[in-house]
């Protein structure tokens, strides 16, 4: 009795050892981005799918789609002569919002930030 | 409708085919045009060199140009077509698999939590975009075809 206790005891213990290392995982790249100031919500996304999303943006894949064709169509831009694209964040434009985007070891990372700008008011 | 040139020699291959001009080679024996003055060298060597630029010239002009008013159409038959068409747009297919799977995205920094976190793009900028985006819309809204001649003539040869 007291060893197939045990047994089980050691087994639950290794899946739960593992469910903290991929949590671990993916707290790392959201870490960052949950501490921007004004986020609304933010998307982790690779070739084949969302890794993390929060806020707003959670299980929004529809989002994702779109955010990866606009940054594979920019990435392509190129100054005269250089090798590599000539921006590091795309931002996205909307009137209340906006979305800021990049690119780190093969992943795209999306915030959606408050946009508190308007027009400045002349006196 | 691209290259659909079929000719009396039934080939099978159809790369030869496709590549092959619409129409005749105007000028194969290289004797000079009527109406053209060359002031060639009296050594014939020049002239002959002279003549074959005018050859080289001629032919690939004759490559680029399509002849609307191309005297001996030849069509296909219908399923000619058909083949042809399939042909393409598995060979399109093909091509556009192999360019998808092209490069993965370039990395564009190494700190993205610091790059999405920092200031927001300033409102007079987008503003001015905004400005410089209407302008570039209202001067091509603006381009057109200004029709001056006749766009099809026939080269008068006396």
């Amino acid at each position: 009795m007291k060893s197939r206790e045990k047994k089980r005891g050691n087994a639950a213990d290794g899946l739960h050892h593992r469910a903290k290392q991929v949590k671990m995982t993916t707290s790392a790249l959201t870490q960052g981005l949950e501490r921007i100031p004004d986020q609304l919500g933010y998307l982790v996304i690779s070739e084949d799918g969302v890794l993390a999303s929060a806020g707003e943006l959670e299980n929004d894949e529809h989002t994702a789609g779109v955010i990866m064709q606009m940054m594979r169509t920019a990435c392509r831009f190129r100054l005269q002569g250089a090798a590599e694209p000539p921006f590091k964040r795309m931002s996205v434009m909307l009137e209340d919002y906006v979305y800021t985007v990049t690119v780190s070891g093969q992943k795209v990372f999306v915030v959606k930030r408050q946009n508190n700008q308007r027009e400045p008011v002349v006196v | 409708m691209g290259c659909c040139y079929s000719s009396e020699n039934d080939t099978t291959e159809q790369d030869p085919e496709a590549s092959k001009p619409l129409i005749p080679h105007p000028n194969p024996d290289s004797k000079p045009l009527n109406g053209t003055e060359w002031r060639s060298a009296s050594v014939p060597s020049a002239r002959k060199d002279e003549q074959a630029l005018l050859t080289s010239i001629l032919f690939k002009t004759a490559l680029n140009i399509i002849d609307v008013s191309a005297a001996d159409s030849q069509g296909m038959e219908q399923h000619e077509y058909m083949d042809k068409a399939r042909q393409y747009s598995t060979k399109l297919a093909l091509l556009s698999n192999s360019l998808s799977q092209k490069k993965p995205l370039p990395s564009l920094t190494s700190q993205p939590h610091q790059v999405l976190a920092s200031d927001l793009v300033p409102y007079s900028d987008v503003q001015q975009v905004s400005k410089i985006a209407a302008y570039a819309y209202s001067a091509i809204s603006q381009i057109k075809v200004d029709a001056k001649e006749e766009l099809v003539v026939q080269f008068a040869i006396p």
